[in-house]
């Protein structure tokens, strides 16, 4: 069974699509089934987005619903958080997830905390999409992983796909979601082709895919570093080393029970994320096994990978450096294994 | 059929024994007659002998108090298959459980009936143990403070409560527990019984054995009870794989606890010298005193070239440069003590054991291990011993001793003061 | 607009009814009592934390929201008590979230500081300065696109015209022309700091050059020409001709907040401004107009006071919220 491929009960016929299509398809099918969905952001209009995601989707559904925002990420933000509010269901583009720091004041005070505030009276159906991540040379401020801002505020859901059928699925789920969803999108992975469902379906939100099945140890990963976890489970696998890898697909809500059933399976927990490694996204996967009775089962401590304490640097050696890598994924694996740790 | 080994009765108003040691290891070849295991009653020790010959299995762990009549092990004649214990109960089901252990060492003394009323007992205080050992553990009924752990700093992992619970409850595996089935279960008997007189028990150095304490237990003299430790891969022990100090350090650890001591003297050497440390650490209640010679774990420094040298040589004339090194008069180094010791060395399995066991313990030359903070806790009496002109170890590592600690130097001495010197530490020891 | 009234009265007089006139100056004295009741409640200490009290700007709140009707949507700010009057809301409701109840407008969780009504177009007052000027755009955009024909009135105050989301919300309103009316109600300090001191330009009114929409600055305390601005921008914002920036000069009696020792301003100056009382002014123009009798007057006051002497009691009579429904509302609550 190809873990990798959209779950079992999605029935639309298969095609290699790459993540940013299947984004694309996405919008195209949430733009044509509901003219309360408008697309916002920065230069998604006829230059097709920074990363070419929205493509020209401008040119079908028109100016009025593919909105080229001005270079303002807080009053953009704020004005998708108000349009969602009053009965459109925006999804806004942020060119880079850097760019969240400007909007932070919308998308935290506002967004998440509105429907709580109002004691219910609203609800924020809101779509934002980060393009995250290193690896392009972009250096510090265009490069980032900052999944873990977002997923320590109550009110917001956290998703980041790692595969195309997924970007597809969770968009989807998201644009059903009555609550406002973040979509942390790795730019490197959006010229990876996988395998995507035609037609609509959704990925829910908050269930993580067991995405190769192992009995060893236990790595949660997220985004890409769920390629880089199952290219060191292959290595890994020719020392006689079984790895289990979950894909954690969703940072808020986490998928606890996938999580624990796999530790209480292997007994070892090695956590894999971009993101600066202290009070990230693997923190919170330690210790939600650390608290839960799956703890009973470690047989080793638990290991996190992460970003480096370092903001990206722009040489290609030092940024491949400030990010796990397959090298390092290995060593700790087997570290672990081995109870040399 | 195997043969049922039982607990016999041996004296008048005995309703239970106390195994004090084996003299053969499980799944080891036993003569019929030859000695089997020692009993110890209120009254009297006594070696009982095999009632058979054949291979040893589902022993009771050394220290069970069993009822008389009842079980003990069973001697399986050769090819004969090794399944669950004839009428389905195993030797230390039937445990009194009325006299505790020595030291706390429970073994698999644990009432396996108590522990699956309670299988999610709190975990043993000041064990090092992963979460998933003492949750196995403590289904199992077993006493995780017993568990020889082969994780990082003798941490218990799993697969060794897993190895507890298989030699507890099955016949091992051969090769699963650390330490090699064929090896000696019991240190090499105690040579000059006398009750009185504190127990010696003396742990040789690396590529040393237990021969090598010959000149000083002349000195000690007749009334002296020594026991001596030899080291997996060494003099005649058999070779074992040595994953780590910690790995080593269990394996003595369980010849230590055999021996049921209390108020031992304790005298390690080099490499055994940090052993004797970390043993006294764990076992305060069983260690009254501590002579340390030259002992290895208090710093990073030793002479690495030596170790594998030893470690490698086959023949006298590769080992005669390196044993000289390790005095200070290379004149007690003679051709005859050359070709004796590389007689002694002759065994290849031995030398690879030992090259494994360098580069397990003294990675490119560096003392991997470090019992400072073990030394520093120990509140019985100690003493370090050390030759200045010590080519092996730098006897200033001495000075990590904290001040309570005797400090002897000696001037004209090597790493080998209980060769060099044995009068003068035989004396020491005595004081 | 009744027959007999002559072509120089003021813009309210001629565009309102008698009965639209005396149910605006009903709603001021009921913001002004709201406000007393809500400061004696919270001596009595049946207020938790703090408040931001709009004494004295009551003819801007109710003036800004005459053109309104419950379709169209306001956003409001931290000092939106008389918004939220202004916009038809229960002051027992009202209360009833001073006090922490499950059955005030946020059932207790938002407090006196993001009191919403969203049922009669208050999205909701907002902690941040600023904060609501982008989502009153979004809601512009909203109706815009979804054809509501809705005009949203967004209030903010002087403090917000110096924030970043200000400027970027009123170019986007302006680029997209959307149905948003910014109102400004300065009251000359952000909270201790003066316009004077914080603000280049010396008329608020005087930004809205900057985003292309027209921009006008009024006596905040003259009913009837906040109702004339605001009617004006709304009229233009229905027609699709975009936004348009309010200027409501006016000023606030109370200090910023509870806390505040009044170190920044003179008792002249609050005196001074307490002699332009919007409500006094309400008052005597509808006298002059012969829209109300002084005991007619008497008795809207009487009125007011009686209403939330009631309000007060019966909202303090609600139920607490439970304390197992901490997380309620954090997300919304999907059937399973």
């Amino acid at each position: 069974m190809n873990m990798m491929a959209p779950t079992a009960e999605v029935e639309g016929e298969l095609r290699e699509l790459s993540y940013a299509e299947a984004i694309r398809e996405a919008l195209d099918i949430a733009l044509g089934e509901d003219e309360r969905v408008i697309l916002m952001g920065e230069d998604i209009g006829v230059y097709g987005g920074a990363f070419q995601v929205t493509g020209d989707l401008v040119h079908k559904y028109g100016e009025e619903r593919v909105i080229d925002t001005p270079i303002s990420e807080l009053g953009g933000a704020g004005v998708s958080v108000g349009a969602a509010m009053c009965g459109l269901k925006p999804i806004f583009e942020f060119q880079f997830s850097d760019f969240a720091a400007l909007a932070m004041e919308q998308i935290v005070n506002q967004a998440a905390k509105v429907r709580f505030m109002l004691g219910g009276a609203v609800s924020v159906p809101l779509v934002m999409r980060f393009p995250a991540g290193s690896g392009t040379g972009a250096a510090a401020q265009h490069s980032q992983s900052l999944e873990a801002w977002l997923g320590h505020v109550p009110g917001l859901k956290v998703v980041q796909p790692s595969t195309p059928a997924d970007a597809k699925g969770l968009l989807l789920a998201a644009l059903d979601d009555p609550d406002p969803v973040m979509i942390f999108e790795h730019k490197l992975l959006y010229k990876m082709k996988g395998e995507v469902p035609a037609g609509r379906y959704t990925t829910p939100i908050g269930v993580a895919a067991v995405r190769r099945e192992g009995t060893d140890l236990t790595i949660v990963a997220t985004s890409i570093m769920v390629h880089k976890a199952l290219a060191a489970a292959e290595e890994l696998a020719k020392d006689g080393i079984d790895v289990e890898v979950v894909d954690l697909r969703t940072v808020r809500p986490m998928d606890r029970d996938t999580v624990l059933a796999s530790v209480r399976k292997t007994g070892r927990l090695l956590c894999v994320y971009e993101g600066v490694k202290t009070l990230g996204v693997g923190a919170e996967v330690s210790a939600m096994v650390a608290e839960s009775d799956a703890f009973d089962y470690l047989d080793a401590p638990i290991v996190r990978l992460g970003g480096a304490e370092c903001p990206i640097p722009y040489n290609p050696e030092l940024e491949k450096a400030a990010v796990p890598q397959v090298p390092d994924i290995l060593r700790a694996a087997r570290q672990l294994v081995k109870a040399e740790v | 059929m195997p043969t049922e080994v039982i607990m016999p009765k041996v004296d008048m108003d005995m309703s239970h024994g106390k195994i004090a040691v084996w003299h053969a290891a499980e799944g080891e070849k036993v003569e019929k007659s030859a000695p089997l295991f020692d009993i110890e009653t209120d009254k009297a020790a006594m070696e009982v002998e095999s009632p058979a010959a054949g291979y040893l299995h589902h022993t009771a762990p050394a220290g069970s108090d069993v009822a008389i009549g009842h079980a003990v092990a069973w001697i399986y004649a050769e090819g004969e298959a090794v399944e669950d214990p004839p009428g389905g109960k195993t030797p230390e089901a039937s445990p009194a459980g009325d006299a505790p252990a020595p030291n706390g060492h429970a073994s698999a003394l644990a009432a396996p009936d108590a522990a699956q009323a309670e299988p999610s007992a709190p975990p043993a205080n000041g064990v090092r143990a992963t979460p998933a050992a003492r949750r196995l553990a403590g289904l199992k009924g077993i006493d995780i403070a017993a568990v020889d752990g082969t994780g990082p700093r003798g941490r218990v992992q799993k697969r060794d409560v897993e190895a507890a619970e298989a030699h507890r409850a099955k016949a091992p595996e051969p090769e699963a527990p650390h330490h090699s089935a064929s090896t000696r279960r019991a240190p090499l008997p105690a040579r000059n019984v006398d009750a009185a007189a504190q127990p010696i028990v003396l742990v040789h150095g690396f590529a040393a054995d237990a021969a090598g304490w010959a000149p000083l237990e002349r000195r000690l003299g007749k009334g002296a009870s020594v026991s001596r430790i030899e080291l997996p891969g060494h003099g005649r022990t058999a070779a074992a794989k040595i994953a780590g100090f910690a790995d080593l350090l269990a394996y003595v650890r369980e010849r230590f606890d055999a021996l049921e001591l209390a108020d031992a003297h304790l005298v390690g050497h080099s490499l055994g010298g940090a052993l004797a440390i970390a043993l006294a650490d764990q076992r305060p209640d069983a260690v009254a005193a501590l002579t340390l010679i030259a002992p290895a774990g208090l710093g990073a420094e030793i002479d690495g070239a030596v170790l594998a040298g030893i470690a490698r040589a086959s023949r006298a004339e590769s080992l005669a440069p390196w044993l000289k090194r390790l005095v200070a008069n290379d004149d007690l180094i003679s051709w005859n003590y050359v070709q004796a010791a590389a007689l002694a060395r002759s065994d290849p399995a031995l030398r690879e054991a030992q090259q494994q066991m360098v580069d397990a313990l003294f990675p490119d030359g560096v003392q991997s291990f470090d019992v400072r903070d073990a030394l520093r806790r120990l509140d019985c009496k100690t003493r370090i011993i050390w030759g200045r002109r010590d080519a092996i170890i730098p006897w200033r590592h001495a000075l990590e001793a904290p001040g309570r600690v005797s400090l002897n130097l000696f001037e004209d001495v090597g790493h080998l003061p209980h060769v060099e010197a044995p009068e003068a530490i035989a004396a020491l020891m005595m004081t | 607009m009744p027959d007999s009234v002559d072509g120089n009265a003021p813009f309210a007089i001629r565009q309102y009814s008698a009965d639209e006139l005396k149910a605006a100056l009903r709603k001021m004295y009921l913001i002004r009592k709201f406000e007393e009741g809500a400061e004696e409640s919270y001596t009595r200490g049946l207020i938790h934390g703090t408040m931001h009290l709009s004494i004295g700007q009551e003819a801007s709140a109710v003036g800004a929201c005459m053109p309104l009707t419950d379709h169209d949507k306001i956003t409001s700010t931290h000092r939106g008590h008389g918004h939220c009057v202004a916009k038809g809301a229960d002051v027992e409701k009202m209360f009833a979230e001073f006090f922490g109840k499950e059955t005030g407008y946020c059932r207790g969780r938002g407090g006196s500081m993001h009191i919403a009504d969203v049922a009669k177009g208050n999205l909701g007052a907002n902690g941040i300065v600023g904060g609501d000027i982008p989502i009153a755009v979004g809601s512009a955009l909203a109706a815009k696109r979804l054809g509501s024909g809705a005009v949203t009135v967004c209030f903010f105050g002087d403090g917000a015209n110096n924030e970043g989301a200000f400027h970027e919300a009123l170019n986007m309103a302006a680029v997209w022309k959307l149905p948003v009316v910014f109102v400004c109600e300065n009251n000359k300090y952000g909270m201790s700091t003066s316009t004077a001191r914080s603000t280049a330009v010396k008329s608020i009114a005087e930004r809205a050059a900057s985003y292309s929409m027209p921009g006008l600055s009024v006596d905040g305390n003259d009913f009837s020409a906040v109702a004339e601005a605001v009617d004006t921008a709304v009229a233009r914002a229905r027609a699709g001709e975009g936004p348009s920036l309010v200027e409501s000069v006016t000023y606030r009696w109370r200090g910023h907040s509870k806390s505040d020792r009044n170190r920044y301003r003179t008792k002249e100056e609050i005196a001074e401004w307490m002699d332009k009382d919007p409500i006094k002014r309400m008052a005597e123009m509808l006298l002059a107009h012969k829209i109300l009798s002084a005991d007619a007057v008497a008795e809207l006051e009487a009125e007011a006071d009686r209403e939330i002497a009631a309000a007060i009691e019966a909202a303090k009579a609600g139920p607490d919220p439970e304390a197992g429904d901490l997380t309620r509302d954090v997300y919304t609550e999907l059937a399973a």
